[in-house]
């Protein structure tokens, strides 16, 4: 059995353990880009929220590259990829009664998000 | 997958309810919960991405009448006898045998 060491655990506890990859990947999206939310129904683990999927945001900014939890929950592999924080609108998320003076920030993978067409 | 877990935007959960002065663990076996998970998944025996889904396969009605340390309670045991370390028969009789100490 694997085993934790006294000199983890304050980092461990304080943290968790990051998903960032010391790697390089293409981005597909840049900063400024208008997106829309893959309409993904998976049977298995995403970190995507319901509510977002088939909606339209803007990418602010890029937070680097990460394992893709939708596969690496399986072990079907890492897939490292960028994450981006995207802004989406009350309005874009629960419809026009939504009051317009916040924004809801999500962070998204690659394979989450298509360019707006 | 499209589970419970999944709350965001759904009406009829109640009121948001900030305690004051809100310990870090209400119990004792929170912090033993904390503790167990801490050395399995720090010495890596699950990864996050697991761990979230262990939660999120918990049965509905299951996952929503219990606590937050119940929920990785839940998950250090799927995961431990999912990768072998433990079999269920060993952590039926330790449920077991911890159940008749305490009646």
């Amino acid at each position: 059995m694997a085993v934790v060491t006294a000199d983890m655990v304050a980092e461990l506890s304080a943290t968790g353990a990051s998903c960032r990859l010391d790697e390089t990947a293409t981005p597909r999206f840049s900063v400024g880009d208008h997106i829309v939310v893959r309409n993904i129904n998976p049977p298995g683990h995403t970190r995507m929220p319901r509510y977002v999927r088939g909606k339209r945001g803007v990418v602010q900014r890029d937070h680097g590259v990460f394992i893709f939890p939708d596969t690496n929950a399986h072990a079907q592999g890492e897939k490292p990829q960028h994450v981006y924080s995207v802004r989406f609108t009350p309005s874009e998320l629960w419809g026009g009664d939504a009051s317009d003076r916040d924004s809801i920030y999500i962070d998204m993978w690659d394979d989450y998000m298509d360019l707006q067409g | 997958m499209n589970g419970v877990h999944d709350l965001g935007g759904m009406h009829g959960m109640g009121p948001i309810d900030p305690e004051a002065n809100e310990p870090v663990f209400h119990d004792e076996w929170e912090r033993r919960v904390f503790g167990v998970v801490i050395a399995t998944f720090g010495g890596g025996n699950y990864d996050v991405d697991q761990f979230r889904h262990a939660i999120e396969l918990m049965g509905a009605a299951n996952y929503l009448s219990t606590s937050y340390y119940e929920h990785w309670l839940h998950m250090v045991e799927t995961l431990m006898v999912e990768n072998g370390t433990i079999t269920r028969d060993e952590l039926d009789a330790e449920q077991a045998k911890l159940a008749k100490e305490a009646a």
